[in-house]
C-alpha cells in the first residue's frame, strides 16, 4: 500500500487550498458540514458523515442560468461563466457515488447540463473512508462499502500518523505525482461493515403502485423538503425568470434555476390547476420510485446512495428502509 | 395501568362508540425514536404510546385532517372524518385555541386528549435515560392543556421554578448593528426546506406568500436576501399566534435558532398587548382583517 503522512498531507492540502477552493467536511455549531476551508487544520477528521451532502458544490441550490438585458430594441443575452477549480477533500463514499449518479442524469444523458459539466470537470472528489457505518448508514445495501473508493479521483483511508493513499483517476494520478509517497508492506484494513435488511427489487417497488400505504405514509408525511434537499441524488430543479433591477430605459431579467422536490405539493401542478399528485402519500412514493425504477430506467444506476440522510432528517420519522422492508416482506 | 395503556384504551373507546373517525397520537419508531401516528380503527389502538420523548405537535394534522377543501388536498381518502381526537400537551393545545378563532375547524371537530405534561426530554432517542429536558419546557409553567375533552396523568401539585430565558435576554441586549448580523448570520444558513413552515400548525396559508408563483414579493433564489425575507416574514405572521411549540426549530437541518426569533415577537406581544397565543380562542392583535375598512369607499 502507499502512504502519505499526517504531516505531509496537511502541508499538500494547505497548498491546494492556496490554490483553490478546497471544500471539507467542517465543524460548525449546528454539526459537521462539507465547507470551505482555507486551511487543513480546519478539518473535522473525526467527523461522521457531515449533516448535508455534497452536491450543493456541483449543482448549487440556486444559480443564474441566463442574464437577459433589454436596452430598447437590443436584447442582449449572457450565459453565466465557467466555474472556478475546486476539490473536495474527505469525501465520503455515498456521497462521490451521489456525484456519480447526478453525472448520469446531467453528463451523460443528452443534452448536456453545461453548467453542471463545467462545475463537474473543474471538481477533484478526495476520498475520505469511513471507518465503519454510522446507525442510519446502509450503503451496503445499494452495493457499497464504507470505504468504496470506486467514485473518487484520489482515496485516503486514515491511518492515525500515516494515510493510506490510493489514486483511481488519470487526474488523480497527476495530483499525487511529486508526492513523499511511501511504498509499505501490507494491504489497507478495510472498515468494519454491517449488513442491513433488504430493500425491495426494482420489480417489487413499481408493483407496490397501488399498495394503500402509500396513503397512510402520506398521511403522517408534511410534505417538506428536508429529505430531498439533504439527499446526494435529488437532483430536481424548478426555472424561472425573475427581474433584476434595471437602469432607466433598460429592462434585466435573469433566469434561474433552484432546488425543487417531488415532496412539496405545487410539483405536479399543472395549468389549469390540475395536479394529479395531489396527495402527500403520492408524491412521497414518486420520491422512492423515482430513487429505484423511474431514475435507474431512464438514466441507469438507482438514485439512492444508503447514506440514509433521509432517515436521520425526517421531522415525523418517515423511514425508507421500513416503508422498503415492508413492501419487500408483502412480495415474498 | 401505565399512562399508555389509558390512552390506548381511550382511543379504542371514542372509535367503537363512534364518537372520533380517527386518532391522531404517538407511536414508537422502529428506530427507537417517537413519531407522529393517524389511526382509523379500534384493532390500531395499542400502537399509540405516552412519554416523555412525545415532542411533535400533533396540532400541524388537524386541518388537513378534518377540511379536504382548504388547498392542502393531501390525504386520501377522500371522506374526511366528521371528528377527530388529538393528543396535546399543554403548548399544543393552545394551537388549537389560535386555530379555533382563525375559524379553521369547530369546536365540535376535535377531541382533544389533554396530558398532563411535565416536559418533553431533548433529543429524539429513548436510549438516554439521564436526557435532560429541553429548554423550551424548563421555562414553560404549564402542565394541563387549556383545551382538552379529557385530562390524562396527573399534574404535579408544585411547579419547579420556570427557567428565565437567558438566550433571549442575550440577543436583546446585543448593540444593533451586532444583533442584526447575528440574525443574518442565522437565516443565511437557511436551504429553503420548509420543514419549519409544513411542520408548523400556524403556517396554514393555501399558498405561502414566499412560494408565489409569480415571484412579485420573493424570488425563488435560495440566497441571503430571499432567506432573510423568509423568516423575518414568517416570523411577523406568527407575532400573536405562535404558541412556542418550537417543531420549526426541532426540525431545522440547519440549527437555525427559530424558536429564539419567535419568542422575541412573542414577548413583545404580550408586554403591548397583553396577549399570549392560544390561552383563549382569542384572535392575535396584530394579525388581523380590515373588516369595517374594507367595505369602505
Amino acid at each position: 500500500m502507499k502512504t502519505l503522512s499526517r504531516e505531509n498531507l496537511n502541508l499538500w492540502l494547505d497548498g491546494l487550498a492556496a490554490q483553490q477552493s478546497l471544500i471539507a467536511p467542517h465543524l460548525e455549531a449546528q454539526g459537521v458540514f462539507y465547507r470551505p476551508v482555507q486551511r487543513a487544520q480546519e478539518i473535522a477528521w473525526e467527523a461522521d458523515r457531515p449533516a448535508l451532502s455534497a452536491k450543493e458544490f456541483l449543482f448549487p441550490p440556486s444559480e443564474r442560468l441566463l442574464k437577459v438585458e433589454k436596452r430598447g430594441p437590443d436584447i442582449r443575452l449572457e450565459v453565466s461563466p465557467s466555474a472556478a477549480p475546486q476539490a473536495i477533500f474527505g469525501l465520503r463514499p455515498c456521497d462521490a457515488r451521489g456525484i456519480r449518479v447526478m453525472d448520469a442524469a446531467f453528463l451523460e444523458t443528452p443534452p448536456i447540463d453545461s453548467q453542471y459539466a463545467s462545475r463537474r470537470e473543474n471538481t477533484l472528489l478526495l476520498g475520505l473512508a469511513c471507518r465503519s457505518m454510522g446507525a442510519s448508514c446502509f450503503c451496503t445495501i445499494m452495493g457499497l462499502a464504507p470505504d468504496d473508493p470506486r467514485d473518487m479521483d484520489v482515496m485516503f483511508t486514515d491511518r492515525g500518523p500515516t494515510l493510506a493513499v490510493q489514486a483511481l483517476t488519470p487526474r488523480g494520478e497527476a495530483l499525487l505525482a511529486g508526492l513523499p509517497i511511501v511504498e509499505e508492506p501490507g494491504e489497507v484494513e478495510p472498515a468494519s461493515r454491517r449488513e442491513v435488511g433488504g430493500l425491495p427489487t426494482a420489480e417489487a417497488w413499481k408493483e407496490s403502485f397501488g399498495d394503500a400505504r402509500w396513503a397512510k405514509h402520506g398521511e403522517r408525511c408534511l410534505s417538506c423538503r428536508l429529505c430531498a434537499y439533504v439527499c446526494p441524488t435529488c437532483r430536481c430543479y424548478d426555472v424561472r425568470d425573475e427581474a433584476l433591477p434595471s437602469p432607466p430605459g433598460e429592462a434585466h431579467f435573469e433566469r434561474l434555476r433552484a432546488w425543487d422536490s417531488c415532496t412539496r405539493e405545487g410539483y405536479r401542478l399543472t395549468a389549469g390547476g390540475h395536479n394529479p399528485r395531489a396527495a402527500a402519500g403520492s408524491r412521497l412514493r414518486n420520491r422512492l420510485l423515482c430513487k429505484f425504477v423511474y431514475y435507474p430506467h431512464q438514466y441507469g444506476p438507482a438514485a439512492c446512495t444508503g447514506c440514509g440522510r433521509c432517515l436521520d432528517a425526517c421531522p415525523v420519522n418517515l423511514d425508507l428502509l421500513e416503508i422498503g422492508g415492508a413492501l419487500q416482506e408483502a412480495a415474498q | 395501568m401505565s399512562i399508555s395503556e389509558t390512552m390506548q384504551s381511550t382511543a379504542r373507546d371514542l372509535l367503537i362508540s363512534g364518537q372520533v373517525q380517527r386518532v391522531i397520537g404517538f407511536e414508537a419508531s422502529p428506530r427507537g425514536r417517537v413519531r407522529p401516528a393517524i389511526i382509523d380503527r379500534p384493532e390500531e389502538a395499542e400502537r399509540l404510546v405516552w412519554s416523555a420523548d412525545c415532542t411533535h405537535n400533533l396540532t400541524v394534522y388537524l386541518q388537513r385532517a378534518l377540511n379536504r377543501d382548504n388547498g392542502h388536498a393531501s390525504r386520501e381518502p377522500a371522506t374526511p372524518p366528521a371528528r377527530v381526537a388529538i393528543v396535546v400537551k399543554p403548548c399544543d393545545s393552545r394551537a388549537i385555541n389560535v386555530l379555533l378563532a382563525e375559524h379553521q375547524f369547530s369546536r365540535e371537530q376535535v377531541f382533544a386528549i389533554g396530558m398532563a405534561c411535565e416536559g418533553i426530554r431533548q433529543g429524539a432517542p429513548a436510549s438516554a435515560p439521564e436526557a435532560t429536558l429541553q429548554e423550551r419546557c424548563l421555562r414553560c409553567r404549564e402542565r394541563v392543556p387549556v383545551v382538552h375533552d379529557v385530562l390524562l396523568g396527573e399534574p404535579p401539585s408544585a411547579l419547579p421554578e420556570a427557567l428565565p430565558d437567558e438566550a433571549l435576554a442575550h440577543v436583546r441586549g446585543l448593540p444593533p448593528a451586532e444583533r442584526a448580523a447575528f440574525w443574518l448570520n442565522q437565516f443565511d444558513r437557511c436551504i429553503r426546506c420548509y420543514a419549519c413552515r409544513q411542520t408548523c400548525p400556524m403556517c396554514n396559508c393555501p399558498t405561502c406568500l414566499f412560494e408565489q408563483e409569480d415571484a412579485l414579493w420573493v424570488g425563488m433564489r435560495i440566497a441571503p436576501s430571499e432567506k432573510r425575507a423568509f423568516h423575518l416574514g414568517r416570523a411577523l405572521h406568527l407575532a400573536g399566534r405562535c404558541v412556542g411549540c418550537n417543531e420549526c426549530e426541532r426540525v431545522c437541518p440547519m440549527g437555525i435558532p427559530i424558536g429564539l426569533l419567535n419568542r422575541h415577537l412573542a414577548e413583545t406581544v404580550e408586554s403591548l398587548y397583553g396577549h399570549r397565543a392560544g390561552m383563549q380562542a382569542v384572535l392575535s392583535p396584530v394579525t388581523g382583517m380590515l373588516s369595517a375598512e374594507e367595505s369602505a369607499p
